[in-house]
């Protein structure tokens, strides 16, 4: 008798589906980190003990950088800015905010820059009209810290 | 004469394999970058506006908390505290949270406004620290002193 001999099946996962996930979600990652690098600058911030982590995504945000403890100066959009100019960028950004959409100015400054630099920041969002204010700032457990030390 | 007849032509197919692997660990960098900024944290708080009705006038409440932080040394890298125009606290920031929870067990309320006014060579870490001390005091009506021009 003759005996049929077993045929090999060739169990292989279909990968294209998942080529395609992995792209999309590659092609999403690296336009998103870009968007957010165009707004912060590299700064140390100051640790705080009171801040929290906040979601920032219900406003219409926009991030002032102040930068650079020898020679401080604000930074939005990668440029350096006059106070007139922050001014003006922040009505801008006001008078295209849709209708609801309420606007708040996150501060990204240096531990070490002089409170001169971040007034002239709110007195920039005042002229705006702008009251929301956030200080972005390093989060500090002093418990979590001791216990690193140990 | 016998003619060759043209064959299959071989499948060109570019290597998939490294490609893939880059893919992947650029996938896993950039799921993981984001994860740096979740030690960062927001202190929140409102500005007053610089036009309208009370545009250019020092609004006085004489009732507010007062804390000045004054910079020390020739680039303010020191700071010195006052708190309500009479206390001097030098720069002992433990001491403006226990006089500020002082204030509080007084019977002032969470929202009593707590104005921070720094000089404006004093550095924005003690800013800060300032702010940390009135919000560990139980207080979250916390201002900041923005000078008018």
């Amino acid at each position: 008798m003759r005996t049929k001999k077993p045929e090999s099946v060739n169990c292989q996962p279909n990968m294209t589906p998942v080529m395609d996930m992995v792209f999309n979600l590659l092609i999403f990652f690296i336009l998103t980190s870009q968007f957010a690098k165009l707004e912060i600058e590299e700064v140390t911030l100051p640790p705080s003990t009171a801040s929290v982590n906040k979601d920032y995504t219900q406003y219409k945000n926009i991030v002032i950088n102040v930068v650079n403890p020898d020679n401080p100066h604000i930074v939005i959009f990668g440029q350096t800015m006059t106070l007139d100019e922050v001014t003006d960028v922040l009505k801008d950004r006001k008078e295209h905010a849709q209708p609801g959409e309420t606007m708040n100015v996150i501060l990204r400054a240096d531990a070490e820059v002089p409170y001169e630099e971040v007034a002239r920041a709110m007195l920039a969002a005042g002229r705006a009209q702008i009251m929301g204010w956030w200080i972005t700032t390093e989060m500090f457990d002093p418990e979590k810290q001791a216990k690193k030390a140990q | 004469m016998r003619v060759k007849r043209p064959g299959v032509p071989p499948k060109m197919q570019p290597p998939m394999t490294p490609m893939i692997d880059t893919t992947f660990n650029l996938l896993i960098f950039f799921l993981l970058t984001p994860s740096f900024s979740m030690t960062e944290g927001y202190l929140t708080t409102n500005l007053p506006t610089t036009s309208g009705p009370v545009a250019g006038k020092q609004q006085i409440d004489v009732q507010r908390i007062k804390i000045e932080l004054l910079d020390e040394g020739p680039k303010g890298e020191r700071v010195s505290i006052v708190l309500n125009d009479n206390q001097n606290l030098g720069d002992n920031f433990d001491a403006l949270r226990s006089a500020l929870v002082n204030l509080r067990n007084q019977g002032l309320p969470p929202n009593h406004p707590v104005l921070l006014s720094p000089t404006m060579a004093c550095r924005h870490k003690y800013v800060v620290k300032g702010f940390d001390q009135a919000v560990a005091a139980g207080f979250s009506e916390i201002h900041f002193a923005v000078p008018y021009q």
